[in-house]
């Protein structure tokens, strides 16, 4: 009787652990920064998120908002790049706080402008739910011009058609913004990249990309191959274009930005580092003798380019749970090892499993996720794990009425290589690298994207599908059939909560 | 004179004995390490390759895909449970097939042998007219791994001694299958392979590059077809 007790005494207690601490964390301040604000961002931040809190550093010091481009609305539109790219949310900008931002404006806040900012700019821009992708996915409408363009606007040679299968948005049949409209254009609807760690994404470029035998990507100013890893389609080849494209998108500017502007735009993103500080559970991450990729400064101090995936000099250090005696610690660590060496078949992967290296695979999560401090890829990183391609898409519902995501037919050419693992009729939500490129093969391939302060933006994948991180576990479980088990998924939540 | 003739038709007959050219479904077996690549030919099982990085000497097959074997057969044991093929050439086809998804689990006695890498970059010094040669798989124009250090290779040597001019010619081929079927690689192949490599080769920054192509196929013989599915660059001085 009295041993029983005393479990039940034991279980209370760990569940009260979690909860007292968890408490520490709720009443999250209002950090939201608006565009033309006027303030001085400290040089070092912690903001809390649902994990623990996110350290945003900025490597040159405080930052004067006051009359900065990044801070300051340069289009149309009342839109800053702060406007998406938020420190409290890791540079990116999470599903929840535009719910906050809907409710505690009246939906008039700039990001909800109606050009990217709702399903499509027809719709009614007053009502929630023409922002429903936004609010409950944080997703923003990329049109894009069909076919693709070269940089002379002239049209790119494509190797498939493409037919609207579903419209949820109206957008892609819409006789005015639609793909049979007088300017062609194809609406995607994908998450904000984080503004942050930069370094890291755009070192590495190498004149032929490796996984398609193709000429990389120049930058227009210096004629240097560029890493093609910035964007999800990697279609703007550095942070200038990428900046001016979103100065003349998103902004709805009329004139393009002055030189100065895109200088300082440019210098204040490359010194921004971000990474979560501390663990809800497990309490600071930084410590001596941790691991060493943990925390801003690390991002700052280390060096990009490094592969990670070997068992000395890993991704982000070594983590080592027979060091470790608190509970969530241990399991961080456990999370880490399986990230590094649990070894599963990959499988139908194109630019993985079609590139020369076997098609099933045996690999780990770094197989692929190679970059040191990142978890990006080395080389230009654009990769069909399969998220938006049938049948191994995210969306279990996507041709069910309440589908909220468009669904495209592609059809390759007779003359052209089909899709390596999905043939010549392919269904997807996005096409990702195919609709810049024209190429069957790179249909539904998604740039990797960075690792770091996951826990301060939600929802992931490109598509803003899993809407935390045991979702992101459960879908790479699903499709690479990694028999992981409950505890394992644990796991590995909380070590990517940590990055 | 006969006698040497004959001495010609009798290793020529031997070589083409011991030629396997064939197109099946890749076979994957699993083992204690990496996996391990094999195809199945008139009941008899080849090696084709196991996992390891980009510096593999042969590209390796893909489930869900026919591969096209072309190698010769070698003396020495089986390797993980398939007689070796060397030299090898692997072509994927393009097209997907299904019914390509057999992987055999792991068995006692049967390892994964260590990998062989290709061979490393050349650092003998070049000079006057040079000639690289971009070998491609069956039916296909992408550049492989492999290929892309010889195109670096030619760029850097053509951009060090400003040549004068670079030639860059392309071919399609047959390939003679051991059944006797004959495969002819598509036409206007040629072209794109040309194409392709003169793309890079100037993107590299290589002044003066010209294109030509052979339109029509090379013959196919049975043993040396891999080596006509080509891209010839002539860097002159």
């Amino acid at each position: 009787m009295i041993t029983r007790a005393l479990q039940m005494l034991k279980v209370l207690f760990l569940f009260a652990i979690p909860i007292t601490l968890a408490a520490q964390y709720q009443g999250t301040r209002n950090t939201w920064i608006e565009p033309g604000s006027q303030e001085t961002l400290p040089g070092f931040d912690v903001f809390d998120n649902y994990l623990g809190k996110l350290g945003v550093l900025y490597a040159s010091g405080p930052v004067d908002t006051t009359g900065h481009p990044f801070f300051t609305p340069l289009g149309s539109n009342g839109r800053a790049c702060v406007n998406c790219h938020q420190p409290t949310y890791g540079m990116s900008v999470s599903a929840e706080a535009l719910q906050e931002r809907w409710h505690a404006t009246g939906g008039k806040d700039p990001v909800f402008a109606a050009f990217d900012g709702s399903n499509c700019p027809g719709l009614p821009q007053d009502q929630e739910k023409s922002h429903s992708l936004l609010l409950h996915r944080g997703l923003f409408r990329i049109p894009l011009p069909w076919p693709p363009q070269n940089a002379d606007g002239s049209p790119k040679p494509v190797e498939f058609s493409i037919e609207v299968v579903r419209d949820p948005t109206g957008c892609n049949l819409s006789p005015k913004y639609g793909l049979k409209s007088a300017h062609p254009t194809i609406s995607v609807y994908r998450r904000p990249r984080p503004a942050a760690n930069l370094k890291y994404v755009i070192s590495g470029g190498q004149p032929i990309v490796l996984t398609t035998g193709l000429l990389a990507d120049h930058d227009p100013d210096t004629g240097r191959p560029v890493s093609m890893n910035l964007m999800s389609d990697a279609r703007e080849p550095t942070l200038k274009t990428q900046a001016v494209d979103a100065i003349m998108g998103h902004e709805e500017a009329h004139e393009s930005p002055s030189r100065k502007q895109l200088d300082e735009i440019m210098e204040f993103e490359s010194q921004v580092y971000m990474a979560q500080v501390e663990h809800v559970y497990a309490g600071p991450l930084v410590e001596r003798g941790g691991p060493f990729g943990l925390g801003p400064a690390a991002l700052r101090d280390r060096q990009p380019g490094v592969s990670g995936d070997n068992g000395f000099d890993r991704i982000f250090g070594i983590f080592d749970p027979s060091k470790e005696t608190d509970y969530y610690r241990k399991s961080i660590a456990r999370g880490a090892d399986i990230f590094m060496f649990r070894q599963f078949w990959l499988r139908d992967t194109a630019h993985i499993n079609s590139i020369g290296l076997g098609n099933p695979l045996k690999g780990t999560c770094s197989t692929c996720h190679n970059a040191q401090m990142t978890g990006q890829g080395l080389s230009a990183g654009w990769v069909d794990v399969g998220t938006t391609n049938y049948p191994t898409w995210t969306e279990p519902d996507t041709w069910t009425e309440t589908a909220d995501l468009p669904v495209f037919k592609i059809t390759c050419r007779p003359d052209a290589d089909p899709h390596p693992f999905l043939g010549r009729v392919i269904y997807s939500t996005d096409p990702g690298r195919a609709l810049i490129s024209g190429r069957c093969a790179d249909v539904g391939s998604i740039v990797m994207q960075q690792m770091r302060g996951l826990a301060a933006r939600p929802p992931y994948f490109s598509n803003g599908s899993a809407k935390n991180l045991r979702e992101v576990v459960d879908f790479y479980d699903r499709r690479f059939d990694m028999k992981l088990t409950d505890t394992e998924k644990d796991d590995l939540v909380n070590f990517l909560g940590v990055l | 004179m006969r006698v040497a003739c004959a001495l010609c038709l009798l290793v020529s007959a031997i070589a083409a004995a011991q030629q396997r050219n064939f197109i099946a479904c890749p076979i994957v077996r699993d083992t204690k390490t990496v996996p391990c690549f094999l195809a199945e030919y008139q009941g008899e099982l080849y090696y084709l390759g196991i996992q390891q990085d980009i510096t593999a000497e042969v590209p390796l097959p893909q489930l869900k895909h026919e591969v096209l074997v072309e190698g010769r057969v070698s003396e020495g044991p089986r390797v993980c449970g398939g007689i070796p093929l060397k030299p090898l050439s692997i072509s994927v086809i393009k097209e997907i097939n299904p019914a390509c998804n057999t992987i055999l689990p792991a068995e006692p006695g049967i390892d994964a042998p260590s990998g062989t890498r290709g061979e490393s970059p050349d650092t003998e010094s070049l000079s006057g007219r040079q000639e690289f040669t971009v070998l491609f798989a069956f039916n296909d124009d992408d550049v492989e791994f492999g290929s892309i250090a010889t195109v670096r290779k030619a760029a850097g040597y053509a951009t060090k001694i400003k040549a004068s001019a670079v030639k860059v010619s392309g071919y399609r081929a047959t390939t003679l299958l051991s059944n006797g079927q004959r495969m002819v690689e598509k036409p206007g192949l040629a072209e794109k392979r040309a194409q392709a490599i003169a793309t890079l080769l100037q993107g590299l920054g290589v002044a003066s590059v010209s294109a030509d192509w052979t339109a029509d196929p090379d013959p196919g013989d049975g043993k040396n077809d891999p080596s006509r599915r080509r891209v010839t660059i002539t860097v002159v001085p």
